[in-house]
């Protein structure tokens, strides 16, 4: 029998992605505590209507990402994730798709969270030099 | 074969007759912007419809997004809006080529889809000097009907990779 991964489900803006419910350290409110904490604009786009937050911790701090919702836990099992094809990774200017899972059909995004909220860091590295293939 | 045949494989080119001096070179042509381009027959391994598309977040204009085909993902490459920067909006059931050219692999999207040519081989010559949509190009060939500038698909996609770097 395969593995089961647990999958977040959230909305940003019109579009539905996934992450590993395992990066996720809380669902926060529309506050976040502190400000400079609080990650709005990223690869995936901005929130239209920021109402939950995803505690996530990158860089030994704790980040929050701003979404529009958050729609629930689903188990995936491995054999309905595929990794992101060749040609995307290289050349879409970020390192946080992880790749797809497969959920009712419909190829869903994968986001790595913590490699997402450090893209957005001040003095990040560019994410096409962390993740282009050699 | 000018014809997509279901979702299958083109078929394959044919041996050259015994006892000819050279086979003839057999590529995939499409049409883009009312200019013919192909790539070389081996690397297009079928022509499918296009199902509902995923759009990618940052991508650039030239990948749509992807959709699934027999239970692969595979990205959507406009070669119009790469090469031309005249893109072909992707409409569902459009057609599109499935290139495999390691470690790519990508349903190219054009205007139309010509389908495979055989040409001889003294009538493959090299590119003309870089300009335009020259850099992306491994030769020229002259059919019957004119022109088609052959594609290089290492060099499509190192294009590819360094106009998706954000400014």
């Amino acid at each position: 029998m395969s593995d089961v991964h647990e999958l977040v489900l959230f909305q940003l803006g019109a579009r539905v992605f996934a992450a590993r419910a395992a990066d996720v350290r809380r669902i926060a409110g529309p506050l976040v505590e502190h400000e400079d904490e609080a990650v709005g604009e990223t690869a995936l786009g901005r929130p239209w209507d920021p109402r939950r937050g995803l505690v996530v911790k990158a860089s030994g701090n704790e980040r929050t990402l701003l979404v529009d919702g958050v729609l629930g836990l689903k188990a995936v099992p491995e054999s309905d994730f595929q990794p992101l094809p060749r040609f995307v990774s290289d050349v879409l200017p970020t390192g946080a798709l992880a790749g797809f899972a497969m959920l009712d059909e419909v190829p869903t995004l994968v986001v790595d969270l913590p490699t997402l909220v450090r893209e957005g860091e001040p003095g990040a590295a560019g994410p096409r030099e962390e993740t282009r293939h050699a | 074969m000018r014809e997509e045949r279901g979702s299958g494989a083109p078929d394959p080119a044919p041996r050259a007759p015994a006892g000819a001096a050279e086979p003839d070179a057999w590529y995939f042509s499409v049409r883009i912007a009312g200019g013919r381009y192909a790539l070389p027959a081996p690397l297009v391994t079928e022509v499918v419809r296009l199902g509902p598309l995923t759009r990618l977040p940052s991508s650039p204009s030239f990948l749509p997004g992807v959709f699934t085909h027999r239970g692969e993902i595979l990205p959507v490459l406009d070669l119009g809006e790469l090469l031309l920067r005249r893109g072909t909006p992707p409409r569902p059931g459009a057609r599109a080529a499935i290139v495999h050219a390691e470690p790519w692999r990508v349903a190219v999207l054009s205007d139309e889809i010509e389908g495979l040519i055989r040409v001889p081989r003294r009538r493959v010559g090299p590119p003309p000097a870089a300009q335009g949509a020259a850099e992306f190009l491994q030769a020229v060939v002259l059919d019957d009907v004119g022109d088609i500038a052959v594609l290089d698909m290492g060099r499509v996609v190192s294009v590819a990779r360094s106009r998706s770097v954000p400014s």
